[in-house]
């Protein structure tokens, strides 16, 4: 039996009229005047051939192995049925593309890193397939599908994330190896990624990117890596370094500059605090700890990996996986991985952090956005992991801010109608439809947790 | 062993933020007892010091200086350890090697725990890890990146010292130390008047070992410049 594959991301356009989500290799553009009655107006999936590539690399791979040879001056020696040896100068044989044995982990290709560009009439995602940012026109005036392909740029290693520039003209993307790259929107994809020349970089895998400008309108760089640093440089001389924001003493996941206050920064990842910084001066304005609100929602499921056990086996290893701010209200919001709390917290206007509000979700969160619906209010979008829900599943849940009250509700009324229409749409889509066995690993964050198994 | 992957999770000790590092331990000669501070801060590096040769021959030619050490081996950073202890000691009259010492440390990637904007005046990269391999390039301690926070830590008019008997490594690092906007090569004339030049080519183990072996050594050294206007 198959059930709907979890949506991994949804975003919406600041006017509350078009939503995107994220299903597997699948991006969904859903159009909606008022928020009860909503239609697909675009669809695109990554149904790239990773065969090509690989065969690509294999070729290379072949060939700099013989010209290894040809310079060490060893040439393939061909054993005969008699014992005796001749040289084979030329390889005939042609490299042949691996097939993953019977054993092997699965390959999930999926779509990451959604973003809409500051000025919103574009789309950027990355691809797992080809290690690519694709940008995508948005183009509502056509009947069939909004989402025009206009740009698919290939990398060496796999982006993890991305944000767009302030003049809304490059995409500044961080990759896994530590590379930071600026890719213009406008002209011609490079081929040969080998020409691709980093911005800046960590000898670590990064996991998050901002830009942003100062009070003075000079542009930065800030990236966060899996050894707890959080560098700032300036951008475009991004080969000066600004500053390090000093103080996370486990891996930094996520960062977040709100829109309403630009020279706050928020950070947070293994350590159990949210930091608040002023990233402008360089300053650590508060540290809130929300190991006492989650502990009540800790599991089995966050208990640490066998080899890095204590003795008495109660470990837990838990990590924030995002944090998200509005454009105009002063509260943020945050999860932790494997956990169904989204807990909002006040900020001041001195960039003091006090706990506001905790929502328990039906199910665990996957991700974490800020929306608006028609009606102009701001909304917490999470997405859910309904795999073990009997019946219909709940795939989003939306809390409102509700001003008469100062409260965020679930906002019922927002929620059920696009909740439905998104099962509606994938009940019969083969794509979405999946086997339990084959859904993507939805809890993945706390992997970045450092043990310092290498003792040499 | 010879080498050390730079990119795995060492079990390493290393500061939360340059401010947070224990330099007494490392250098008490130069603490203030009644202030409680330190008297120096750390202005020379030698990054990968492997056996230190190269501090023990720097340390009394810079006495007002202090001198740090990385090496991410181990043994050969116990071994460095054992080395300055016993020299302290056989010096203690004069408190000769008070001002040099070593940590086990990952540089390529914790430089900036350990050093403010501006501390060092003098970084060196004697002999590194020539990484052959094409795809194992991004693991050479010279790349465009990792110069970005060499020059953070370096003060304006502080010098990158390099030595290596390879010739394909020394072309790279000085074609990237050459490219970087914030770094500009020393002539061969500098070179020859500069006596840590002197002493990084003949003091360090690697170097003896070249010499003795009749190899090339290969010298390039580099000034940090200004930061320009910020656009």
């Amino acid at each position: 039996m198959t059930i709907t594959h979890p949506i991994q991301t949804i975003l919406s356009r600041s006017d509350g009229k078009l939503f995107f989500i994220v299903v597997k290799n699948m991006i969904l553009a859903l159009k909606t005047t008022d928020n009860k009655n909503y239609s697909i107006c675009g669809k695109w999936v990554d149904d790239l051939d990773r065969t090509p590539f690989l065969k690509q690399n294999v070729l290379k791979e072949q060939a700099r192995q013989i010209a290894a040879n040809e310079e060490a001056g060893i040439s393939k020696k061909i054993k005969k049925n008699d014992g005796a040896s001749s040289p084979a100068s030329i390889i005939k044989k042609e490299a042949k593309v691996p097939v993953p044995g019977s054993g092997a982990p699965q390959i999930y290709l999926q779509i990451r890193n959604l973003a809409l560009s500051r000025d919103e009439t574009k789309l950027y995602a990355c691809t797992d397939s080809d290690k690519a940012i694709v940008v995508f026109k948005i183009d509502l005036t056509t009947n069939e599908n909004c989402l025009e392909l206009v740009k698919r740029q290939p990398y060496p290693k796999r982006p993890n994330a991305i944000t767009s520039t302030l003049d809304s003209k490059s995409i500044v993307m961080a990759d896994k190896f530590g590379d930071v790259y600026d890719m213009p929107l406008e002209g011609d994809v490079v081929d040969n990624v080998e020409e691709l020349n980093p911005i800046l970089g960590h000898v670590s895998m990064l996991t998050n990117v901002l830009a942003s400008q100062d009070s003075n309108g000079k542009n930065y760089i800030i990236t966060s890596d899996r050894d707890e640093h959080i560098k700032i440089s300036h951008y475009p001389q991004t080969f000066i370094v600004n500053k390090w924001l000093f103080g996370h003493e486990e891996f930094v996941s996520s960062l977040v500059i709100p829109d309403y206050k630009t020279n706050l920064l928020f950070s947070a990842g293994g350590d159990h605090s949210i930091f608040s910084w002023d990233w402008e001066k360089g300053t650590l304005l508060d540290k809130f700890e929300y190991s006492q609100t989650i502990k009540p929602y800790l599991t089995d499921r966050h208990l640490a990996p066998e080899r890095f056990q204590n003795e008495t086996n109660d470990s837990i290893e838990y990590a924030v996986v995002n944090i998200t701010t509005f454009k105009n209200l002063p509260y943020l919001a945050f999860f932790v991985e494997a956990t169904p709390l989204l807990i909002i917290l006040k900020v001041q206007n001195d960039g003091k952090l006090s706990f506001f509000q905790d929502i328990k979700m039906s199910n665990n969160i996957i991700s974490l956005s800020s929306v608006y619906t028609t009606k102009n209010i701001p909304t917490f979008a999470v997405t859910l992991d309904a795999t073990e829900q009997a019946g219909m599943p709940t795939l989003v849940e939306l809390a409102e801010f509700d001003e008469a009250n100062s409260r965020f509700i679930i906002s019922k009324d927002v929620c059920g109608p696009l909740n439905n229409f998104i099962i509606d749409t994938l009940k019969d889509d083969k794509i979405a439809q999946v086997e339990k066995s084959s859904i993507f690993p939805l809890y993945t964050v706390i992997n970045l947790k450092k043990h310092g198994e290498h003792y040499s | 062993r010879a080498h050390s992957n730079p990119f795995s999770d060492h079990q390493l000790d290393y500061p939360i933020s340059p401010d947070q590092m224990d330099w007494f331990r490392l250098y008490p000669h130069y603490y203030d007892e009644t202030k409680k501070e330190m008297t120096q801060k750390v202005t020379i590096a030698d990054i990968g010091c492997g056996f230190g040769g190269l501090l023990i021959k720097l340390s009394p030619s810079f006495p007002q200086d202090l001198i740090l050490g990385m090496e991410i081996r181990v043994q050969v950073t116990n071994y460095v350890e054992d080395r300055i202890i016993a020299l302290r000691n056989n010096h203690v009259k004069k408190n000769g090697y008070q001002n040099i010492n070593v940590i086990r440390g990952n540089a390529m990637k914790f430089l900036p725990n350990f050093f403010e904007k501006g501390q060092l005046s003098k970084l060196f990269f004697c002999f590194p890890d020539p990484h052959f391999k094409q795809r194992k390039h991004k693991a050479r301690i010279i790349t465009d990146t990792l110069l970005s926070e060499y020059a953070y830590v370096l003060k304006e008019g502080g010098i990158i010292y390099t030595i290596t008997d390879v010739k394909d490594l020394h072309e790279w690092m000085v074609k990237h130390l050459e490219s970087h906007p914030l770094f500009e090569r020393l002539s061969k004339e500098w070179e020859s008047t500069d006596k840590c030049v002197e002493i990084m080519t003949n003091s360090t183990e690697e170097g003896q070992k070249v010499e003795r072996k009749r190899g090339d050594k290969y010298i390039a050294c580099f000034k940090r410049l200004p930061i320009p206007e910020i656009i």
